[in-house]
């Protein structure tokens, strides 16, 4: 029980906080539009898998919002000048990786601090997606929203393969040794260097892969409605974080589970909806999540001290 | 490794010499090539505009020394303009209590963060993520999100545009501040000790030093500079809103790790800090001086992805010539005294 | 050892400034064309922010007029929108000695400290789109006046729904000037003439589509009573048609909005957005650069009640200075496809 604290409180919050939605606003749980709000955290989802993935090696990457941006407005492009569907996912994938790869060399070969280096590449993509493409929306031809298929089919096949994903990675740390390598990496880079794994391909990989899931991402999210809006990426990184700090991933590197940064965002991604739906102002969101946040961390820390005594 | 024989090269390669070399070379071209560039009406203007920046890199130098983070600052900064647009006009208090209680609640506000940090021992980067909403959100919320403050007294509007002795007030306060910080972080031993507890928490704490109050300073200071600049931009823009200060902690971080301070800590000086804004500031005013990209109207991008790259070649540069060194080690020695262990499966 | 290394090295700092061809400072727009009437105007033109595409077709139509009278164009604004920003763009086209400004303001107070600087150095300025204080600048190009634009939303959101039921706006930020000038008109009128119909909910969308289909989708779902979406950013308008489309409720919830013809054409044509108003954006930018132009030679005087501006023909200046372009227009269904911005 002990172990599983963090995850277990946070899903215990989000309970408590549906239980008190089942009781004032029912109707937040009429099935259709409950499903397009959860597939619409979808994109989110795949982000934060990357994010809590990278966070456990200790490192930390703040520009996949900009990597997302720029994957989303490529696909989108080249989907209007003739790409067949199918080919959008691994392209943008790919486009996504190669910017990964950037991060990953400068962390991993150079030793520079992730923050400073996700900074820079974030800061870098967002101005090269501003001169390129200018706010100007792209529209998507027929045929691309929900991958062709009816709206409730596509949601559903949104919603399962994203879960399918997340059930795959978690299983994958656990199970597989190089999930494992992640965790050896985060604790200990030189005990892990000595035992036999190389920390800086780990490190390297772990770049790769977040922005090969930030491709994957925007796809989910370009697939959802009939434009692109060149801004989609905004702030998305921050939401990915903050769902996988709430769900328990260490930023130390280490510790935390994939199961438990789900459920981290699914708490805060109820918040916004949960005012909506119990009429409380736009203008607490903020400062509730930040209080969220806050407390999670917080909870963490006096558990640790009394741990610890 | 004798330090008193460092080679000429040695001694040029050093972070903070090759930062002043390109800030000389920023200000050389612009002057030659960009409009206007060294008239003293847009030299004020460079320091004007890069007055709050300044004092939160100011600030955030000895949080990032100490190993630390303080990503709550841009926040802190909006909430105070709040306060003090609150104070001012629905409690009808003049401007120089207000301004106090203001700095005072913002040293509150460094107070929480850094209570939480050292108290509960948690990591930085995630505590002050957590303030960095909340201090917005609450602004937000006093707001409505809609509320902005303008009318103010003209005595306080007039920070804004005082020029003592013929240079902008904003230089006068960055001066003392760099100055203040200079003293705090390299002439006191209580400053000092930032370094060793940067570079090694455990072994300061071994070696006597009171960890947690010294660790906790900084980010005080950072809430209550965060309060001052707040004033400083609230006066100059002559309105008080909830979204003052957006995205200025990470242009404060570059400063300062432009500046040549290690972000894993225990490196790191003011003066380099200063330079590290001095070279943004004026590439971010150059840039757009220049008759080709102002004709384009691309200065603003232009000047932000120059900044990114000169970060990551900041950066990249001594790590770079390390690695070609160990290269350039390892091609030279004979395959039998190669010393690396064959690792163990 | 290290602070004194520091300090010589400092010294390599003046020696920048002694390089040869140091430039002196050149007053005026241009150190060649030093004299008289056949000066080139420099005339400098900022948008709220640049990676709006409304802006970006403000911009088109001002580089239209530009290409007709024949002046440099300086073209700069924050990339989003940032007042702190534009007081300082101002402030350093003080110093590049521009003619005239023309500036869509984002914050009415903040920034006309610095057009008014700039005013005392003989520079001119107008406004458009969002206006400043008057004195601080001489004419204010507007589309329509924030009061036209607030009821013309409120009016036309009351017709689409037989002026009774619950209505929802998504706004862009809560902090956005002119939106919030907006929102006053539309509730102040909503108070004065519409007594059966009700507003719910305001929520921003942070200027993205898919916020505000986000958003969209949560008001449907706790309001089931709602009749009307009304979205006055511009990318919210396609989001909450999206939200609408996808919820299963078109038709039976109104959508409509201040947004671009092309980003809402398919919406219109599906009848999933009724109504969007807006007006021809290039033309506000042609208008503008036209009244800046007037203004920097002189045939614009404060006091004047009408001038030309090239293709628009006669236009009124009203009391206050205010240049209007005409009147809201509403894209539906039936026109839409005869526009292309």
């Amino acid at each position: 029980m002990n172990r599983y604290f963090r995850e277990l409180s946070v899903a215990g919050a989000l309970v408590l906080l549906l239980a008190l939605l089942g009781i004032v606003a029912p109707q937040f749980f009429e099935p259709q539009p409950l499903l397009s709000r959860l597939t619409a955290q979808v994109p989110t989802l795949v982000l934060t898998i990357g994010i809590a993935m990278v966070m456990i090696t200790r490192q930390i990457d703040i520009s996949v919002g900009s990597q997302f941006g720029l994957c989303a407005v490529l696909a989108g492009n080249l989907l209007t000048g003739g790409l067949p569907l199918p080919l959008a996912l691994p392209l943008a994938a790919t486009a996504g990786a190669a910017m990964g790869a950037l991060n990953g060399c400068l962390v991993a070969w150079l030793g520079l601090p992730s923050i400073v280096v996700t900074l820079a590449t974030m800061v870098t993509w967002a101005e090269v997606l501003r001169l390129t493409q200018q706010g100007r929306f792209i529209n998507l031809p027929a045929g691309v929203q929900w991958l062709g298929l009816s709206q409730a089919a596509g949601q559903t096949a949104l919603l399962a393969a994203s879960l399918a994903l997340l059930a795959a990675m978690a299983w994958l740390l656990k199970n597989r040794s190089g999930g494992r390598h992640l965790y050896a990496v985060g604790s200990d880079a030189e005990a892990a260097r000595l035992s036999g794994i190389n920390p800086k391909a780990t490190t390297f990989w772990v770049f790769v892969f977040m922005g090969a899931l930030a491709g994957v991402a925007a796809v989910c999210n370009l697939v959802q409605s009939p434009q692109v809006d060149p801004k989609c990426g905004t702030g998305l990184e921050l939401k990915a974080i903050a769902a996988a700090v709430v769900g328990g991933i260490a930023v130390n590197g280490g510790r935390g589970s994939l199961w438990g940064a789900f459920v981290g965002l699914l708490l805060l991604a109820t918040i916004n909806p949960a005012l909506t739906f119990l009429h409380v102002e736009a203008y607490w969101e903020k400062a509730i999540q930040g209080a969220v946040i806050l407390l999670a961390v917080v909870a963490d820390g006096i558990r640790s001290r009394r741990n610890a005594s | 490794m004798a330090h008193s024989s460092r080679s000429l090269k040695a001694q040029l390669l050093r972070h903070d010499v090759l930062l002043l070399l390109v800030l000389a070379l920023e200000i050389a071209y612009f002057l030659n090539f960009a409009r206007n560039f060294g008239t003293p009406d847009n030299l004020s203007n460079i320091v004007r505009h890069s007055a709050e920046i300044g004092l939160l890199a100011l600030a955030m130098m000895p949080v990032i020394l100490t190993g630390g983070i303080d990503l709550s600052v841009g926040s802190l900064m909006g909430l105070c303009a709040v306060l003090f647009g609150v104070l001012t006009h629905d409690l009808h208090w003049a401007s120089l209590p207000a301004a106090s209680l203001t700095v005072a609640a913002g040293l509150v506000a460094g107070a929480f963060n850094a209570s939480v940090i050292t108290l509960l021992r948690l990591p930085p980067l995630i505590v002050t993520l957590g303030t960095y909403s909340l201090f917005r959100g609450l602004a937000e919320a006093i707001t409505q999100g809609t509320k902005t403050y303008r009318s103010f007294e003209p005595a306080f509007l007039q920070l804004g545009e005082l020029r003592p002795a013929g240079l902008p007030l904003q230089a006068w306060i960055l001066g003392v501040g760099a100055l203040g910080f200079y003293v705090l972080v390299h002439r006191t031993t209580f400053g000092r000790s930032f370094r060793a507890i940067g570079f090694s928490p455990e072994g300061a704490r071994y070696a006597g030093l009171p960890v947690l109050w010294r660790t906790a300073l900084p980010y005080l200071l950072a809430g209550g500079v965060a309060a001052v600049a707040a004033l400083l931009f609230t006066a100059r823009l002559r309105q008080a809103r909830a979204d003052a200060g957006t995205g200025y902690e990470l242009a404060a971080i570059t400063a300062v790790v432009l500046g040549g301070t290690s972000i894993f800590g225990g490196t790191g000086t003011v003066y380099g800090t200063v330079a590290g804004i001095a070279a943004i500031a004026v590439l971010n005013n150059g840039i757009g001086r220049i008759p080709a990209v102002l004709k384009a109207g691309i200065g603003g991008e232009l000047a932000s992805l120059l900044t990114g790259a000169l970060l990551l070649i900041a950066l990249a540069a001594p790590g770079l010539s390390k690695l070609l060194q160990s290269v350039r080690k390892q091609s030279t020695l004979p395959a039998s005294a190669n010393p690396s262990p064959s690792p163990t499966h | 050892m290290k602070r004194s290394q520091f300090l010589h090295s400092l010294l390599v700092l003046p020696a920048a400034f002694l390089l040869p061809g140091c430039n002196k400072p050149e007053t005026g727009a241009s150190a060649e064309n030093a004299s008289g009437a056949g000066k080139k105007l420099t005339i400098a033109f900022m948008p709220k922010s640049k990676g709006n595409s409304y802006f970006i077709n403000c911009e088109k139509g001002a580089r239209e007029a530009v290409k007709e009278l024949g002046v440099d164009l300086l073209f700069d604004g924050p990339t989003n929108t940032d007042p702190a920003k534009q007081n300082e763009i101002v402030e350093n086209w003080i110093t590049l000695g521009v003619d005239v400004m023309a500036v869509a303001c984002e914050n009415k107070e903040g920034i006309s400290g610095a057009l008014k600087k700039a005013q005392e150095k003989g520079i001119k300025v107008v406004t458009f789109d969002s206006d400043t204080t008057p004195d601080a600048r001489s004419f204010f190009v507007s589309q329509a006046t924030a009061q036209g634009i607030g009821e013309g939303l409120m009016d036309e959101a009351a017709r689409l729904c037989d002026e009774e039921g619950e209505f929802a706006i998504i706004t862009a930020t809560l902090t956005a000037a002119n939106m919030n000038e907006w929102r006053k008109h539309i509730e102040a009128r909503l108070a004065e003439k519409y007594p059966k119909m009700k507003l719910v909910d305001t929520k921003p969308c942070d200027d993205q589509k898919d916020k505000a289909q986000q958003e969209t989708t949560n008001l449907l779902g706790a309001n089931p009573n709602l009749k009307c979406i009304m979205a006055i950013c511009s990318p919210a308008v396609p989001g909450a048609a999206e939200a609408v489309k996808q919820a299963g409720k078109a038709g039976a919830v109104k959508v409509l909005g201040l947004g671009l013809p092309s980003e809402n054409r398919a919406y219109l044509k599906d009848g999933i957005t009724q109504s969007v108003i807006l007006w021809k954006v290039a033309d506000l930018g042609y208008l503008a650069l036209y009244a800046a132009h007037a203004l920097g030679s002189g045939a614009l005087k404060t006091g004047d009640t009408s001038f030309k501006a090239g293709r628009l023909g006669e236009l009124q200046v009203d009391s206050g200075g205010a240049i209007i372009l005409g009147k809201p227009f509403v894209f539906n269904k039936e026109n839409v496809d005869q526009f292309d911005f």
